[in-house]
Protein backbone atom coordinates (compact mmCIF):
# COMPACT_ATOMS: atom_id res chain seq x y z
CA UNK A 1 0.00 0.00 0.00
CA UNK A 2 2.98 2.01 0.97
CA UNK A 3 4.18 2.31 -2.72
CA UNK A 4 0.79 2.61 -4.47
CA UNK A 5 0.85 5.19 -7.24
CA UNK A 6 -1.25 8.11 -6.91
CA UNK A 7 -3.26 9.37 -9.50
CA UNK A 8 -2.73 12.50 -11.27
CA UNK A 9 -4.74 14.83 -13.27
CA UNK A 10 -3.63 16.74 -16.68
CA UNK A 11 -2.23 20.38 -16.55
CA UNK A 12 -5.04 20.86 -19.14
CA UNK A 13 -7.49 19.13 -16.48
CA UNK A 14 -6.48 21.52 -13.95
CA UNK A 15 -6.44 24.46 -16.00
CA UNK A 16 -10.15 24.02 -17.25
CA UNK A 17 -10.78 23.35 -13.47
CA UNK A 18 -9.48 26.09 -12.32
CA UNK A 19 -10.90 28.71 -15.25
CA UNK A 20 -14.57 26.76 -14.14
CA UNK A 21 -14.15 27.29 -10.42
CA UNK A 22 -12.78 31.11 -10.49
CA UNK A 23 -14.79 32.16 -13.88
CA UNK A 24 -17.93 30.92 -12.39
CA UNK A 25 -17.32 32.89 -8.85
CA UNK A 26 -16.19 35.84 -10.27
CA UNK A 27 -19.61 35.68 -12.91
CA UNK A 28 -21.55 35.13 -9.59
CA UNK A 29 -19.59 38.44 -8.16
CA UNK A 30 -20.22 40.12 -10.91
CA UNK A 31 -23.81 39.82 -10.63
CA UNK A 32 -24.38 41.44 -7.84
CA UNK A 33 -21.63 44.09 -8.33
CA UNK A 34 -22.32 47.86 -8.47
CA UNK A 35 -20.75 50.69 -10.33
CA UNK A 36 -20.70 52.50 -6.76
CA UNK A 37 -20.18 50.36 -4.11
CA UNK A 38 -21.30 51.01 -0.51
CA UNK A 39 -19.14 51.40 1.99
CA UNK A 40 -21.40 49.63 4.62
CA UNK A 41 -22.10 47.13 2.31
CA UNK A 42 -18.18 46.05 1.44
CA UNK A 43 -17.65 45.33 5.25
CA UNK A 44 -21.40 44.03 6.07
CA UNK A 45 -23.76 43.86 3.63
CA UNK A 46 -26.04 46.20 5.18
CA UNK A 47 -26.78 43.84 8.40
CA UNK A 48 -29.86 42.11 6.97
CA UNK A 49 -28.55 38.90 5.13
CA UNK A 50 -31.30 36.14 5.62
CA UNK A 51 -30.65 32.73 6.98
CA UNK A 52 -29.71 30.71 3.53
CA UNK A 53 -26.97 32.96 2.58
CA UNK A 54 -25.72 33.29 6.20
CA UNK A 55 -25.23 29.46 7.12
CA UNK A 56 -23.83 29.17 3.45
CA UNK A 57 -21.45 31.75 4.63
CA UNK A 58 -20.78 30.48 8.04
CA UNK A 59 -20.13 26.88 6.95
CA UNK A 60 -18.15 27.86 4.25
CA UNK A 61 -15.93 30.14 6.00
CA UNK A 62 -15.37 27.91 8.69
CA UNK A 63 -14.64 25.14 6.90
CA UNK A 64 -11.23 25.31 5.18
CA UNK A 65 -8.91 22.90 3.63
CA UNK A 66 -6.60 23.10 6.99
CA UNK A 67 -9.33 21.88 9.34
CA UNK A 68 -10.26 18.90 7.24
CA UNK A 69 -6.40 17.70 6.61
CA UNK A 70 -5.63 18.24 10.59
CA UNK A 71 -9.45 16.44 11.37
CA UNK A 72 -7.23 13.49 9.46
CA UNK A 73 -4.37 14.07 10.82
CA UNK A 74 -6.00 13.74 14.29
CA UNK A 75 -7.55 10.52 13.45
CA UNK A 76 -4.73 8.99 11.34
CA UNK A 77 -2.53 9.94 14.99
CA UNK A 78 -5.37 9.39 17.63
CA UNK A 79 -7.79 6.60 16.47
CA UNK A 80 -11.82 6.91 16.02
CA UNK A 81 -12.09 9.57 18.43
CA UNK A 82 -9.08 11.72 16.62
CA UNK A 83 -11.71 13.34 14.03
CA UNK A 84 -14.61 13.69 16.82
CA UNK A 85 -12.47 15.85 19.26
CA UNK A 86 -10.96 18.13 16.24
CA UNK A 87 -14.66 18.14 14.46
CA UNK A 88 -16.88 18.69 17.40
CA UNK A 89 -15.04 21.03 19.46
CA UNK A 90 -14.33 23.07 16.43
CA UNK A 91 -17.88 23.05 15.34
CA UNK A 92 -18.84 24.28 19.01
CA UNK A 93 -16.51 27.64 18.57
CA UNK A 94 -19.42 28.71 16.02
CA UNK A 95 -22.37 27.75 18.73
CA UNK A 96 -20.74 29.45 21.66
CA UNK A 97 -20.47 32.13 20.23
CA UNK A 98 -24.44 33.23 18.92
CA UNK A 99 -25.28 33.92 22.73
CA UNK A 100 -22.38 36.39 22.77
CA UNK A 101 -23.14 37.96 19.21
CA UNK A 102 -26.92 38.45 19.99
CA UNK A 103 -25.53 41.04 22.83
CA UNK A 104 -23.07 42.11 20.72
CA UNK A 105 -25.62 42.66 18.25
CA UNK A 106 -27.85 44.69 20.80
CA UNK A 107 -25.28 47.23 21.71
CA UNK A 108 -23.84 47.26 18.62
CA UNK A 109 -26.38 46.76 16.08
CA UNK A 110 -24.79 48.17 12.73
CA UNK A 111 -20.83 47.88 13.96
CA UNK A 112 -18.46 46.64 11.39
CA UNK A 113 -15.43 44.93 13.49
CA UNK A 114 -15.62 44.02 17.36
CA UNK A 115 -12.47 46.27 17.37
CA UNK A 116 -14.58 48.87 16.77
CA UNK A 117 -17.00 48.33 19.36
CA UNK A 118 -13.89 47.93 21.74
CA UNK A 119 -12.97 51.15 20.54
CA UNK A 120 -16.47 52.67 21.34
CA UNK A 121 -16.38 50.94 24.76
CA UNK A 122 -12.86 51.45 26.17
CA UNK A 123 -10.89 53.48 23.73
CA UNK A 124 -7.65 52.97 21.71
CA UNK A 125 -5.47 50.20 22.98
CA UNK A 126 -8.20 47.95 23.51
CA UNK A 127 -8.98 48.09 20.31
CA UNK A 128 -6.22 47.91 18.84
CA UNK A 129 -4.92 44.87 20.80
CA UNK A 130 -8.08 42.94 19.43
CA UNK A 131 -7.73 44.23 15.75
CA UNK A 132 -4.09 43.01 16.30
CA UNK A 133 -4.80 39.52 17.12
CA UNK A 134 -7.75 39.63 14.16
CA UNK A 135 -5.19 40.90 11.85
CA UNK A 136 -2.57 37.68 12.62
CA UNK A 137 -5.12 35.47 12.66
CA UNK A 138 -6.67 36.33 9.33
CA UNK A 139 -3.02 36.93 7.38
CA UNK A 140 -2.17 33.26 8.85
CA UNK A 141 -5.20 31.65 7.63
CA UNK A 142 -5.12 33.79 4.21
CA UNK A 143 -0.99 31.90 4.12
CA UNK A 144 -2.75 28.54 5.10
CA UNK A 145 -5.23 28.61 2.47
CA UNK A 146 -2.88 29.58 -0.53
CA UNK A 147 -0.46 27.51 0.97
CA UNK A 148 -2.91 24.32 0.89
CA UNK A 149 -3.99 25.01 -2.55
CA UNK A 150 -0.45 25.32 -4.26
CA UNK A 151 0.17 21.78 -2.42
CA UNK A 152 -2.80 20.64 -3.77
CA UNK A 153 -2.19 21.69 -7.06
CA UNK A 154 1.44 20.67 -7.08
CA UNK A 155 0.19 17.18 -6.03
CA UNK A 156 -2.20 16.44 -8.20
CA UNK A 157 -0.62 17.83 -11.53
CA UNK A 158 2.75 19.15 -12.94
CA UNK A 159 2.12 22.11 -11.95
CA UNK A 160 4.72 23.88 -9.36
CA UNK A 161 3.58 24.59 -5.46
CA UNK A 162 4.30 28.62 -6.78
CA UNK A 163 2.48 28.55 -9.53
CA UNK A 164 -0.27 26.50 -7.45
CA UNK A 165 -0.27 29.46 -5.18
CA UNK A 166 -0.90 32.29 -7.57
CA UNK A 167 -3.05 30.79 -9.68
CA UNK A 168 -5.70 30.28 -6.32
CA UNK A 169 -4.46 33.83 -4.80
CA UNK A 170 -5.39 35.53 -7.69
CA UNK A 171 -8.68 33.61 -8.56
CA UNK A 172 -9.79 34.55 -4.91
CA UNK A 173 -8.83 38.08 -5.40
CA UNK A 174 -10.51 38.48 -8.98
CA UNK A 175 -14.15 37.93 -7.35
CA UNK A 176 -13.77 39.46 -3.73
CA UNK A 177 -11.90 42.60 -4.80
CA UNK A 178 -14.72 44.93 -6.14
CA UNK A 179 -17.46 43.79 -3.96
CA UNK A 180 -15.69 42.58 -0.72
CA UNK A 181 -17.89 41.18 1.68
CA UNK A 182 -21.29 41.14 -0.62
CA UNK A 183 -19.08 38.78 -3.24
CA UNK A 184 -17.64 36.17 -0.53
CA UNK A 185 -20.60 35.47 1.00
CA UNK A 186 -22.65 35.54 -2.30
CA UNK A 187 -20.42 33.30 -3.49
CA UNK A 188 -19.74 31.37 -0.13
CA UNK A 189 -23.71 29.49 -1.04
CA UNK A 190 -22.23 28.47 -4.53
CA UNK A 191 -19.01 27.09 -2.68
CA UNK A 192 -21.11 25.53 0.27
CA UNK A 193 -23.19 23.69 -1.96
CA UNK A 194 -20.51 21.95 -3.96
CA UNK A 195 -18.55 21.15 -1.11
CA UNK A 196 -21.05 19.14 0.58
CA UNK A 197 -22.25 17.61 -2.63
CA UNK A 198 -19.22 16.36 -2.51
CA UNK A 199 -17.89 15.04 0.21
CA UNK A 200 -21.50 13.51 0.52
CA UNK A 201 -19.95 11.26 -2.49
CA UNK A 202 -16.54 11.27 -2.44
CA UNK A 203 -16.13 10.17 1.51
CA UNK A 204 -18.54 6.86 0.83
CA UNK A 205 -16.61 6.14 -2.79
CA UNK A 206 -13.36 5.79 -0.69
CA UNK A 207 -14.43 4.25 1.77
CA UNK A 208 -16.15 1.14 -1.10
CA UNK A 209 -12.84 1.79 -3.25
CA UNK A 210 -10.71 0.72 -0.10
CA UNK A 211 -12.65 -2.46 0.76
CA UNK A 212 -15.55 -1.14 3.26
CA UNK A 213 -16.66 -2.39 5.59
CA UNK A 214 -14.15 -5.61 5.75
CA UNK A 215 -11.04 -3.12 6.08
CA UNK A 216 -12.68 -2.63 9.06
CA UNK A 217 -12.58 -5.94 10.38
CA UNK A 218 -9.38 -6.60 8.22
CA UNK A 219 -7.17 -4.04 9.69
CA UNK A 220 -8.20 -3.58 13.70
CA UNK A 221 -4.93 -5.07 14.74
CA UNK A 222 -3.29 -1.56 13.15
CA UNK A 223 -4.75 0.27 16.32
CA UNK A 224 -3.79 0.45 20.01
CA UNK A 225 -5.88 0.03 22.69
CA UNK A 226 -6.26 3.78 22.76
CA UNK A 227 -7.00 4.71 19.31
CA UNK A 228 -9.44 2.21 19.11
CA UNK A 229 -11.50 3.41 21.49
CA UNK A 230 -13.93 6.37 21.63
CA UNK A 231 -13.00 7.48 24.61
CA UNK A 232 -9.07 7.70 24.46
CA UNK A 233 -7.45 9.79 27.16
CA UNK A 234 -4.74 10.27 24.80
CA UNK A 235 -6.83 11.72 22.49
CA UNK A 236 -9.09 14.22 24.58
CA UNK A 237 -5.58 15.35 26.39
CA UNK A 238 -3.44 16.23 23.67
CA UNK A 239 -6.08 17.04 21.01
CA UNK A 240 -9.12 17.46 22.60
CA UNK A 241 -8.87 19.51 25.75
CA UNK A 242 -6.71 22.17 24.16
CA UNK A 243 -9.39 22.28 21.31
CA UNK A 244 -12.21 23.09 24.34
CA UNK A 245 -9.88 25.73 25.40
CA UNK A 246 -9.59 27.37 22.62
CA UNK A 247 -13.51 27.41 21.63
CA UNK A 248 -14.26 30.61 22.52
CA UNK A 249 -10.97 31.93 21.88
CA UNK A 250 -11.36 31.49 18.44
CA UNK A 251 -14.41 32.84 17.89
CA UNK A 252 -13.77 36.00 20.06
CA UNK A 253 -10.46 36.71 17.53
CA UNK A 254 -11.86 35.64 14.96
CA UNK A 255 -12.71 38.44 12.41
CA UNK A 256 -14.89 36.73 9.98
CA UNK A 257 -17.55 35.13 12.41
CA UNK A 258 -17.69 38.80 14.00
CA UNK A 259 -18.64 40.03 10.34
CA UNK A 260 -21.40 37.22 10.09
CA UNK A 261 -22.66 38.37 13.15
CA UNK A 262 -22.82 42.36 11.96
CA UNK A 263 -24.25 40.64 9.13
CA UNK A 264 -27.22 38.38 9.36
CA UNK A 265 -30.71 39.75 10.37
CA UNK A 266 -30.65 39.85 13.98
CA UNK A 267 -33.69 37.53 14.91
CA UNK A 268 -31.37 34.64 12.26
CA UNK A 269 -28.63 34.52 14.00
CA UNK A 270 -29.22 31.61 15.92
CA UNK A 271 -30.86 29.49 13.34
CA UNK A 272 -28.24 30.67 11.31
CA UNK A 273 -25.15 29.66 13.83
CA UNK A 274 -26.51 26.48 14.82
CA UNK A 275 -27.07 25.24 11.15
CA UNK A 276 -23.38 26.49 10.51
CA UNK A 277 -22.35 24.19 13.39
CA UNK A 278 -24.07 21.18 12.27
CA UNK A 279 -22.95 21.37 8.82
CA UNK A 280 -19.25 21.80 9.78
CA UNK A 281 -19.18 19.26 12.17
CA UNK A 282 -20.66 16.78 9.86
CA UNK A 283 -17.79 17.28 6.99
CA UNK A 284 -14.75 18.34 9.16
CA UNK A 285 -15.58 15.05 10.94
CA UNK A 286 -16.77 12.62 7.92
CA UNK A 287 -13.34 14.05 6.22
CA UNK A 288 -11.47 13.19 9.17
CA UNK A 289 -12.87 9.66 9.36
CA UNK A 290 -10.31 9.05 6.05
CA UNK A 291 -7.38 9.60 8.42
CA UNK A 292 -9.03 6.75 10.37
CA UNK A 293 -9.63 4.27 7.27
CA UNK A 294 -5.92 5.08 6.74
CA UNK A 295 -5.06 3.92 10.12
CA UNK A 296 -6.92 0.59 9.80
CA UNK A 297 -5.11 -0.10 6.42
CA UNK A 298 -1.35 0.39 7.12
CA UNK A 299 -1.02 3.65 4.96
CA UNK A 300 1.91 5.27 5.74
CA UNK A 301 1.32 9.57 4.87
CA UNK A 302 3.62 10.65 1.81
CA UNK A 303 6.52 11.81 2.94
CA UNK A 304 6.22 11.06 6.52
CA UNK A 305 3.35 14.10 6.70
CA UNK A 306 -0.24 13.37 7.67
CA UNK A 307 -1.30 16.57 6.18
CA UNK A 308 -1.30 14.59 2.81
CA UNK A 309 -3.16 11.91 3.96
CA UNK A 310 -6.56 12.89 2.47
CA UNK A 311 -5.51 14.61 -1.17
CA UNK A 312 -3.06 10.85 -0.97
CA UNK A 313 -6.40 8.65 0.09
CA UNK A 314 -8.34 10.92 -2.92
CA UNK A 315 -5.59 10.08 -5.13
CA UNK A 316 -4.99 6.19 -4.44
CA UNK A 317 -8.42 5.19 -4.55
CA UNK A 318 -11.01 7.52 -6.72
CA UNK A 319 -11.28 7.02 -10.36
CA UNK A 320 -10.19 10.49 -12.49
CA UNK A 321 -13.85 11.82 -12.57
CA UNK A 322 -14.53 11.79 -8.81
CA UNK A 323 -10.84 12.94 -7.90
CA UNK A 324 -11.70 16.00 -10.30
CA UNK A 325 -14.61 16.42 -7.74
CA UNK A 326 -12.82 16.26 -4.85
CA UNK A 327 -10.10 18.86 -6.44
CA UNK A 328 -12.81 21.10 -6.36
CA UNK A 329 -13.94 20.65 -3.10
CA UNK A 330 -10.72 21.11 -1.84
CA UNK A 331 -10.72 24.68 -3.90
CA UNK A 332 -14.21 25.56 -2.57
CA UNK A 333 -12.99 25.17 1.07
CA UNK A 334 -9.89 27.15 0.97
CA UNK A 335 -10.98 29.75 -1.78
CA UNK A 336 -14.07 30.66 0.41
CA UNK A 337 -12.36 31.04 3.58
CA UNK A 338 -9.38 33.00 2.21
CA UNK A 339 -11.79 35.34 0.58
CA UNK A 340 -13.28 35.73 3.89
CA UNK A 341 -10.04 36.49 5.03
CA UNK A 342 -9.63 38.85 2.73
CA UNK A 343 -13.05 41.01 3.69
CA UNK A 344 -12.04 40.40 7.72
CA UNK A 345 -8.95 42.06 6.80
CA UNK A 346 -10.45 44.98 4.55
CA UNK A 347 -13.49 45.69 7.00
CA UNK A 348 -10.74 46.69 9.84
CA UNK A 349 -8.42 48.62 7.76
CA UNK A 350 -11.47 50.38 6.51
CA UNK A 351 -13.47 50.62 9.94
CA UNK A 352 -10.96 50.66 12.56
CA UNK A 353 -7.44 52.47 10.91
CA UNK A 354 -8.80 54.83 8.38
CA UNK A 355 -12.33 55.16 9.76
CA UNK A 356 -11.82 55.19 13.59
CA UNK A 357 -8.15 56.27 13.56
CA UNK A 358 -6.65 58.39 10.11
CA UNK A 359 -9.50 60.05 9.24
CA UNK A 360 -11.21 60.13 13.08
CA UNK A 361 -15.20 59.78 13.84
CA UNK A 362 -17.27 61.37 11.46
CA UNK A 363 -14.97 62.67 9.18
CA UNK A 364 -14.17 59.25 7.05
CA UNK A 365 -14.84 59.92 3.43
CA UNK A 366 -16.44 56.63 2.10
CA UNK A 367 -15.42 56.28 -0.79
CA UNK A 368 -11.78 56.60 0.19
CA UNK A 369 -12.92 53.87 2.59
CA UNK A 370 -13.72 51.75 -0.07
CA UNK A 371 -10.09 52.36 -2.13
CA UNK A 372 -8.72 51.59 1.74
CA UNK A 373 -10.82 48.12 1.67
CA UNK A 374 -9.46 47.12 -2.07
CA UNK A 375 -6.08 48.03 -1.52
CA UNK A 376 -5.78 46.17 1.66
CA UNK A 377 -6.85 43.24 -0.13
CA UNK A 378 -4.83 43.56 -2.83
CA UNK A 379 -1.78 44.18 0.09
CA UNK A 380 -2.68 40.91 1.90
CA UNK A 381 -2.58 38.81 -0.92
CA UNK A 382 0.54 39.59 -2.03
CA UNK A 383 1.81 39.52 1.43
CA UNK A 384 0.73 35.91 1.79
CA UNK A 385 1.77 34.84 -1.22
CA UNK A 386 4.93 35.69 -0.02
CA UNK A 387 4.84 34.39 3.28
CA UNK A 388 3.49 31.51 1.32
CA UNK A 389 6.81 31.07 -0.32
CA UNK A 390 8.16 29.86 2.80
CA UNK A 391 6.16 27.03 3.49
CA UNK A 392 6.00 27.73 7.44
CA UNK A 393 4.84 25.27 9.99
CA UNK A 394 0.57 26.76 9.61
CA UNK A 395 -0.71 24.65 12.11
CA UNK A 396 1.55 25.29 14.68
CA UNK A 397 1.09 28.95 14.31
CA UNK A 398 -2.57 28.57 14.48
CA UNK A 399 -2.67 26.70 18.18
CA UNK A 400 -0.28 29.51 19.04
CA UNK A 401 -2.20 32.20 17.90
CA UNK A 402 -5.48 30.27 19.17
CA UNK A 403 -4.02 30.00 22.64
CA UNK A 404 -2.58 34.26 22.37
CA UNK A 405 -6.26 35.19 21.91
CA UNK A 406 -7.27 33.05 25.42
CA UNK A 407 -5.83 36.00 26.67
CA UNK A 408 -8.67 38.14 24.93
CA UNK A 409 -11.64 35.93 25.76
CA UNK A 410 -13.00 37.51 29.13
CA UNK A 411 -11.75 41.09 29.00
CA UNK A 412 -14.00 41.29 25.92
CA UNK A 413 -17.00 39.24 27.03
CA UNK A 414 -17.21 41.15 30.16
CA UNK A 415 -17.09 44.69 28.28
CA UNK A 416 -20.11 43.44 26.95
CA UNK A 417 -21.84 42.86 29.93
CA UNK A 418 -20.44 44.98 32.52
CA UNK A 419 -20.43 48.35 33.57
CA UNK A 420 -17.30 48.31 35.42
CA UNK A 421 -14.99 47.16 33.16
CA UNK A 422 -12.17 49.91 32.46
CA UNK A 423 -9.94 50.12 29.56
CA UNK A 424 -7.03 49.70 31.82
CA UNK A 425 -8.43 46.74 33.36
CA UNK A 426 -8.65 45.50 29.82
CA UNK A 427 -5.08 46.08 28.92
CA UNK A 428 -3.27 45.16 32.09
CA UNK A 429 -5.18 41.90 31.71
CA UNK A 430 -4.66 40.85 28.13
CA UNK A 431 -0.79 42.03 29.07
CA UNK A 432 -0.23 40.08 32.04
CA UNK A 433 -1.91 37.02 30.24
CA UNK A 434 0.56 37.20 27.67
CA UNK A 435 3.38 37.63 29.89
CA UNK A 436 2.34 34.36 32.07
CA UNK A 437 1.57 32.26 28.74
CA UNK A 438 4.57 32.95 26.69
CA UNK A 439 7.40 31.46 28.82
CA UNK A 440 5.32 28.09 30.54
CA UNK A 441 4.25 27.41 25.80
CA UNK A 442 7.78 27.79 25.29
CA UNK A 443 9.23 26.08 28.49
CA UNK A 444 11.28 29.33 29.32
CA UNK A 445 10.94 28.38 32.80
CA UNK A 446 11.23 25.25 34.48
CA UNK A 447 7.94 23.73 35.90
CA UNK A 448 9.21 21.49 38.56
CA UNK A 449 8.35 22.14 41.87
CA UNK A 450 6.26 25.44 43.34
CA UNK A 451 6.64 27.23 39.65
CA UNK A 452 4.59 23.99 38.68
CA UNK A 453 1.85 23.91 41.13
CA UNK A 454 1.53 27.64 40.80
CA UNK A 455 0.73 26.62 36.57
CA UNK A 456 -1.60 23.81 37.75
CA UNK A 457 -3.14 26.09 40.23
CA UNK A 458 -3.90 28.65 37.80
CA UNK A 459 -4.69 26.49 34.63
CA UNK A 460 -7.64 24.46 37.31
CA UNK A 461 -8.57 28.30 37.38
CA UNK A 462 -9.00 28.51 34.11
CA UNK A 463 -11.01 25.45 33.47
CA UNK A 464 -13.20 26.92 35.74
CA UNK A 465 -13.14 30.17 33.57
CA UNK A 466 -13.79 28.33 30.24
CA UNK A 467 -16.44 26.15 31.39
CA UNK A 468 -18.19 28.95 33.02
CA UNK A 469 -17.95 31.49 30.15
CA UNK A 470 -19.86 28.85 28.19
CA UNK A 471 -22.48 28.33 30.40
CA UNK A 472 -22.50 32.19 30.70
CA UNK A 473 -23.48 32.91 27.22
CA UNK A 474 -26.82 30.21 27.47
CA UNK A 475 -27.82 30.58 31.02
CA UNK A 476 -26.85 33.42 32.30
CA UNK A 477 -24.53 34.46 35.41
CA UNK A 478 -25.88 32.53 38.45
CA UNK A 479 -25.65 29.27 36.31
CA UNK A 480 -22.08 30.17 35.27
CA UNK A 481 -21.05 30.13 38.71
CA UNK A 482 -21.89 27.36 39.82
CA UNK A 483 -20.51 25.83 36.51
CA UNK A 484 -17.04 27.06 36.79
CA UNK A 485 -16.84 26.23 40.34
CA UNK A 486 -18.32 22.63 39.97
CA UNK A 487 -15.47 22.25 36.96
CA UNK A 488 -12.52 23.54 39.38
CA UNK A 489 -13.86 21.23 42.03
CA UNK A 490 -13.96 18.78 39.55
CA UNK A 491 -11.16 18.98 37.20
CA UNK A 492 -8.22 20.10 40.53
CA UNK A 493 -7.54 16.11 41.94
CA UNK A 494 -6.52 14.61 38.35
CA UNK A 495 -5.06 18.43 37.01
CA UNK A 496 -2.89 19.33 40.27
CA UNK A 497 0.76 18.24 39.64
CA UNK A 498 -0.03 17.05 36.27
CA UNK A 499 -1.31 19.66 34.27
CA UNK A 500 2.07 21.58 33.78
CA UNK A 501 3.07 18.66 31.64
CA UNK A 502 0.74 19.63 28.45
CA UNK A 503 2.44 23.24 27.52
CA UNK A 504 -0.13 23.80 25.37
CA UNK A 505 -2.69 23.40 27.06
CA UNK A 506 -1.61 24.29 30.61
CA UNK A 507 -0.46 28.04 29.04
CA UNK A 508 -3.85 28.13 26.86
CA UNK A 509 -5.42 27.97 30.65
CA UNK A 510 -3.32 30.11 32.05
CA UNK A 511 -3.78 32.90 30.09
CA UNK A 512 -7.81 32.70 30.61
CA UNK A 513 -6.94 32.77 34.65
CA UNK A 514 -4.56 35.49 34.73
CA UNK A 515 -6.80 37.49 31.90
CA UNK A 516 -9.50 36.66 34.21
CA UNK A 517 -8.45 37.18 37.48
CA UNK A 518 -6.13 40.72 36.60
CA UNK A 519 -9.32 42.17 35.00
CA UNK A 520 -11.96 41.29 37.38
CA UNK A 521 -9.65 42.68 40.35
CA UNK A 522 -8.77 45.52 38.75
CA UNK A 523 -12.56 46.08 37.85
CA UNK A 524 -14.44 45.69 40.46
CA UNK A 525 -14.07 48.55 42.95
CA UNK A 526 -13.45 50.80 40.01
CA UNK A 527 -16.42 53.58 40.09
CA UNK A 528 -16.96 53.16 36.20
CA UNK A 529 -20.57 53.02 35.17
CA UNK A 530 -20.44 52.41 31.37
CA UNK A 531 -23.65 53.36 29.55
CA UNK A 532 -24.08 50.52 26.97
CA UNK A 533 -26.34 53.45 24.67
CA UNK A 534 -23.26 55.09 23.95
CA UNK A 535 -21.97 52.47 21.59
CA UNK A 536 -24.89 52.64 19.72
CA UNK A 537 -23.59 55.91 19.24
CA UNK A 538 -20.27 55.41 18.80
CA UNK A 539 -20.75 52.89 15.97
CA UNK A 540 -22.86 52.92 12.78
CA UNK A 541 -22.58 53.58 9.19
CA UNK A 542 -19.97 55.17 7.33
CA UNK A 543 -21.97 55.69 3.97
CA UNK A 544 -25.44 56.20 4.43
CA UNK A 545 -26.04 58.10 7.40
CA UNK A 546 -24.58 62.30 7.67
CA UNK A 547 -26.31 62.87 11.01
CA UNK A 548 -25.09 59.55 13.04
CA UNK A 549 -21.48 60.38 11.74
CA UNK A 550 -22.10 63.64 13.52
CA UNK A 551 -23.68 62.15 16.57
CA UNK A 552 -20.58 59.96 16.35
CA UNK A 553 -18.01 62.86 15.98
CA UNK A 554 -19.22 64.48 19.04
CA UNK A 555 -19.17 61.33 21.22
CA UNK A 556 -15.87 61.61 23.15
CA UNK A 557 -14.24 58.44 23.88
CA UNK A 558 -12.01 58.02 26.87
CA UNK A 559 -8.83 56.65 26.37
CA UNK B 1 -20.26 1.40 14.91
CA UNK B 2 -17.99 3.16 11.69
CA UNK B 3 -19.75 1.00 9.57
CA UNK B 4 -23.34 2.60 10.59
CA UNK B 5 -27.51 11.58 4.64
CA UNK B 6 -26.76 14.34 7.32
CA UNK B 7 -24.43 16.22 5.36
CA UNK B 8 -27.17 16.06 2.22
CA UNK B 9 -29.95 16.96 5.12
CA UNK B 10 -27.95 20.40 5.72
CA UNK B 11 -27.66 20.70 1.96
CA UNK B 12 -31.08 21.15 1.54
CA UNK B 13 -31.74 23.22 4.71
CA UNK B 14 -29.13 25.62 3.56
CA UNK B 15 -30.61 25.44 -0.57
CA UNK B 16 -34.43 26.25 1.13
CA UNK B 17 -33.20 28.98 3.40
CA UNK B 18 -31.33 30.49 0.34
CA UNK B 19 -34.17 30.25 -2.19
CA UNK B 20 -36.35 32.08 0.43
CA UNK B 21 -34.11 34.39 0.79
CA UNK B 22 -34.36 34.83 -2.88
CA UNK B 23 -38.10 34.85 -2.86
CA UNK B 24 -38.58 37.74 -0.29
CA UNK B 25 -35.87 40.12 -1.77
CA UNK B 26 -37.85 39.99 -5.14
CA UNK B 27 -40.68 40.38 -3.12
CA UNK B 28 -39.76 43.32 -1.57
CA UNK B 29 -37.84 44.63 -4.66
CA UNK B 30 -34.67 44.56 -3.53
CA UNK B 31 -31.35 43.21 -3.70
CA UNK B 32 -30.71 40.03 -2.37
CA UNK B 33 -27.84 40.58 -0.87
Amino acid sequence: MQGAELAQLGVGVVVVLLVAFYGGTFLMSTRIGKKEEDADAYMTAGNKVGFGISAASMTATWIWASSMYASATSGYTYGVSGPIHYGLWGALMILFIYPFGRRIRAVAPKAHTLAEVMYARHGRSSQLMLAGSNVVGSVISLMSNFIAGGALISLLSPLTFMQGVIIVAGGVLLYTLWSGFRASVMTDFAQVMAMLGAVAVIVPAIFFAAGFPTSFTAGADNLTAQQGSFFSSEAFMNQGAPYIAAVLAYAIGNQTIAQRLFAVREDLIRPTFVTATIGYGAMVIGVGMLGVLALYLGIEPMGGDPNNLVPQMAATFLPPVLLAVFFVMIIGALSSTADSDLSALSSIMMADVYGQTVAGKGKADPRTMLLVGRVTMVVATALAVAFASMRLSILDLLVFVGALWGALVFPVIASFYWKKVTNRAFTAGVVAALAAFLPVRFGLVPLDGVAGLVVDVLAVIGIGVVVGLMAFGFFGLRVAKVVGVVAVVAAAPFALGALHEYATLSSSLLAYAVSTLVCYLMSFRSQESFDFELIKQRTGDFDREPQAAQVRAGAAVSD
Amino acid sequence: VLSAVTVLVIMGVIARGFAKDVHQAHVEGRDVI
